[in-house]
């Protein structure tokens, strides 16, 4: 198990009820650990449209997560 | 370069910053906060961030610009918080030799800007209800 923080913005913030959680967690990879996190929320926002980065960087579904690493849900977004 | 600011956008300032003596031509856009969207009469408005990767993504945007069209400068300035109808939300500034690469170029940092860096609009509704608002064009 590894300790992570996991951020949400915009209308995932609603989704999940929180802009932080402090998670202990089994799953290596960002998209197993999407998949850990549904059972927290509310509603299931299209993952399609999510964007995923790892420590201020963008990355890939795929990426493996590591201990002590923050990892932002994004939705898409909406600026300008 | 690219920047968010809590406090009103100084676009004088940045005008200053984008002039070049090379350059014959500057273009720039003014994004402003309307007083409807999509049907509903907007009362005012939030814009929320993730400030280290917005900035990282926008200046990636403004390096790709740079890189792409033969432009000599460009900004833009982002705002984030509480903004209300008339507000400046957004400013992007170019500078070139002539005038086809500086419209091109603010064009397309503009486009890019919102559709990539991770910035995201709350409207607040004349019927008091409020929500967060999808990709417009």
């Amino acid at each position: 198990m590894i300790k992570i923080q996991v951020l949400f913005f915009g209308k995932l913030k609603e989704s999940w009820g929180t802009n932080k959680l402090e998670v202990e967690t089994g799953s290596h990879n960002i998209e197993d650990l999407y998949l850990e996190l549904l059972n927290k929320a509310a509603n299931i926002p299209h993952k399609e449209s999510i964007k995923v980065a790892i420590n201020d960087e963008f990355v890939n579904w795929d990426t493996t997560i590591n201990s002590g690493d923050t990892i932002a849900f994004l939705p898409p977004a909406s600026g300008g | 370069m690219f920047d968010l600011s809590e406090k009103k956008i100084n676009d004088s300032q940045l005008k200053a910053q984008t002039l070049d003596p090379s350059s014959g031509g500057f273009v720039c856009f003014e994004g402003w906060v309307r007083d409807n969207n999509q049907g509903k009469d907007v009362h005012k408005l939030a814009y929320e961030a993730y400030p280290k990767l917005a900035i990282k993504e926008g200046n990636k945007i403004i390096a790709e610009a740079i890189e792409k069209y033969d432009i000599k400068k460009a900004l833009c300035t982002h705002r984030v918080g509480l903004l209300e109808i008339g507000d400046m939300a957004v400013w992007v500034g170019v500078s070139a030799a002539h005038r086809d690469a500086a419209f091109k170029a603010c064009r397309y940092i503009l486009d890019e800007v919102k559709s990539r860096v991770p910035i995201w609009k709350n409207e607040s509704w004349t019927d008091g209800e409020s929500g967060w608002v999808e990709q417009e064009s």
